[in-house]
């Protein structure tokens, strides 16, 4: 097995002095995709925004590992430096900032180099076209005025540009239509490696017949319950989360 | 050539009524922001911090015109091209040379009536006179610059800008000087005359180094179906005091007073914005935004005033502040004055800090905050960016703000 690009270790986050996180333990080998399902309120997405280092997110104990390297007390930018990426449920929308200025700043950052402007706009065009977006996307604001399905495929637009070694994508397939959610799942799809790590986070296994999973992790009460192949998947569908006890009746 | 008797005579008044006017306390509900004596309006005439040499004027894109008032003393304009009867000139040199469009219209909108008008009219040593005859099109940029090089205490500098009936223009004064070893006092006078169905866009650029205290006063007259737009970005200078008013005098007008600043260090700006509606079913729009970081400190005072007998008002005022740290502070006055009805009017003033979400999503692309933040502030004021209406000038004040917040 693949050493383990995230490795988290009795991980324990509170918002807002409220304990979400309850000991928290997950490891995922480079290269490999990992579903993390769950009911709703069972800790998912707080898990996506302490992996990102969201300052509202307080890791109260535990550790988060990225390539072998403590990243639970660094700054979100210094860990997407490092190869770090969340695709967002809910991408901001910036006003004023253009597409084409945000993702030179970021790509820039993430080399640690200033990236030429010619090569710049081929591999934006490059990332443009996989996730079927056209030019003048550039100009438009982040996320301003972008439909639901935009948001989401810019998200995986830029995680193809950025080309992370990692990355989370944090219901990705929420609000998404058949044709958006096909053209989000070939590009997740052709990112696919050995050196990329995914986790999907999902309430619905409708992504998972698209992406397909290597592991699937099933999160209750902010713990993981449970670890299978992509059958836990199919089970879930077909039976909820109901074996998984009592703080599945409050969510459902 | 001599200046005509009039012109002296108006000096000459405008001296006594500097005179005779009382001080400013700063008490006055005008000025309890921005301290009257941080801009010298009387007492003895400041002196020159001394020369620190030439001045680094930007290449700016193509204009029709420029003209050069170094210290503002007055030079010849180097004309690149203008439309048949289109004048352009040195004020100076327009009073004899051009003296029956002068004549009717200088001091008209920004008198001596007060003090600030009162100093600025005495003591005005350059400036630029832009004349545009009916339905001519002279809408490549005019430009003057202004520049305080530390020889003078006092640089005082006049525009005059008169659009005649259907004809188009676009006017750039633009304030620059090195950073200087103390103060320079700038006073500005800025009148702008837009005929029925003409347009003019005015920009002021306010871009000093250390030292330059300026109080600036324009005034805009919109006729029937004008359009007019004052454009005002304030980037530079210790204490600047900036009162734009939009004067409406005839049916169907459209005019905007646009304004961008972004303050840091101990910088102290005022915009005082005005539109008053003195006639029927015209529109207005007052939209300032401003950035502010260290121990800056900014005041935006606004008024949209409809007299009575002015139906058919469309009328706005907007302004947002960003403060970037503690320590900085923004004042926003948003006010209204109406006594007629049957009028739309909305008036907004709000003070805030960075979204921190917008800063995570950024960071988490991997922008480190600075970076992240002089992103914000970019985007933030681009909003009034957008209403410049030339691309090339909106690109120029784009790249002036983004080299501010370097």
């Amino acid at each position: 097995m693949a050493e383990p690009i995230l490795k988290i270790h009795d991980l324990q986050v509170a918002v807002d002095d409220t304990p979400i996180l309850r000991g928290l333990d997950l490891e995922i080998p480079q290269g490999e995709v990992h579903a993390l399902m769950g009911p709703n309120g069972s800790g998912k997405s707080t898990l996506a925004y302490a992996i990102a280092g969201h300052p509202r997110y307080d890791i109260t104990g535990g550790t988060i590992e990225f390539e072998g390297e403590d990243v639970t007390e660094m700054e979100p930018d210094e860990r997407a430096a490092l190869g770090l990426f969340l695709a967002m449920q809910y991408p901001v929308e910036v006003p004023g900032v253009s597409v084409m200025n945000f993702l030179r700043a970021s790509l820039t950052a993430v080399r640690g180099e200033e990236v030429k402007p010619r090569e710049f706009i081929k591999e934006f065009d490059e990332a443009s076209e996989l996730l079927k977006f056209d030019r003048s996307f550039a100009d438009r604001y982040l996320n301003e005025g972008f439909s639901g399905g935009e948001k989401k495929r810019h998200e995986i637009m830029q995680m193809a540009l950025l080309k992370p070694k990692f990355a989370v994508l944090d219901e990705t397939d929420s609000g998404l239509d058949v044709d958006a959610l096909k053209v989000v799942s070939e590009g997740v799809n052709s990112l696919r490696g050995p050196g990329l790590g995914v986790l999907i986070i999902t309430h619905y296994t409708r992504i998972l017949r698209y992406i397909q999973p290597d592991v699937v992790h099933v999160m209750i009460d902010g713990k993981v319950a449970q670890t299978g192949g992509p059958e836990l998947a199919e089970q879930l569908e077909e039976r909820g989360y109901a074996e998984f006890g009592p703080a599945e009746a409050a969510t459902a | 050539m001599a200046s005509p008797a009039w012109a002296d005579e108006a000096r000459e008044t405008a001296r006594a009524t500097l005179a005779d006017l009382p001080a400013l306390t700063g008490r006055e509900e005008d000025w309890r922001f921005t301290r009257p004596r941080d801009l010298m309006l009387e007492g003895p005439e400041p002196e020159a911090p001394g020369a620190v040499g030439d001045v680094d004027v930007p290449e700016a894109g193509q204009r029709a015109v420029r003209l050069h008032l170094a210290d503002g003393a007055p030079s010849e304009p180097a004309i690149t091209e203008l439309p048949d009867g289109v004048v352009v000139g040195e004020l100076g040199s327009a009073l004899a040379e051009h003296e029956p469009l002068v004549r009717d219209r200088l001091l008209k909108l920004v008198g001596a009536g007060d003090k600030p008008g009162a100093l600025n009219a005495a003591l005005w040593s350059g400036g630029t006179f832009v004349y545009v005859p009916a339905g001519v099109d002279a809408t490549l940029p005019t430009e003057t610059v202004t520049t305080a090089t530390g020889a003078a205490g006092r640089v005082a500098t006049r525009t005059l800008v008169v659009v005649e009936e259907g004809a188009r223009a676009t006017v750039v004064d633009r304030y620059l000087s090195p950073d200087l070893p103390g103060r320079v006092h700038a006073s500005t006078a800025v009148e702008l005359f837009v005929a029925p169905n003409a347009e003019l866009e005015h920009l002021a650029i306010v871009d000093w180094g250390a030292g330059v205290h300026h109080q600036m006063v324009l005034r805009a007259q919109v006729d029937r179906d004008a359009r007019a737009r004052s454009v005002v970005v304030t980037l530079g200078g210790d204490v600047v005091r900036v009162e734009p008013t939009m004067q409406i005098v005839g049916a169907g007008a459209d005019a905007r007073a646009l304004g961008l600043f972004f303050a840091g260090g101990q910088q102290h700006f005022e915009h005082r914005v005005v539109s008053r509606h003195e006639a029927p079913n015209a529109y207005s729009n007052l939209l300032y935004k401003g950035a502010l970081q260290d121990q800056a400190r900014t005041v935006f005072y606004g008024n949209l005033i409809v007299p009575p007998g002015s139906p058919g008002t469309d009328a706005y005022q907007t302004n947002r502040n960003l403060v970037l740290n503690e320590g900085a502070r923004a004042d926003t006055i948003p006010f209204l004055e109406i006594e007629t009805a049957e009028v739309k009017c909305s008036h907004a003033g709000a003070v805030g800090r960075v979204d921190d979400e917008h800063l995570f999503y950024l960071k988490s692309r991997g922008v480190p905050e600075a970076e992240a933040k002089r992103l914000i502030v970019l985007g933030f004021l681009q909003e009034v960016l957008e209403h410049v209406r030339l691309e090339e000038l909106r690109h120029e004040l784009e790249a002036a703000v983004e080299r501010k917040l370097t």
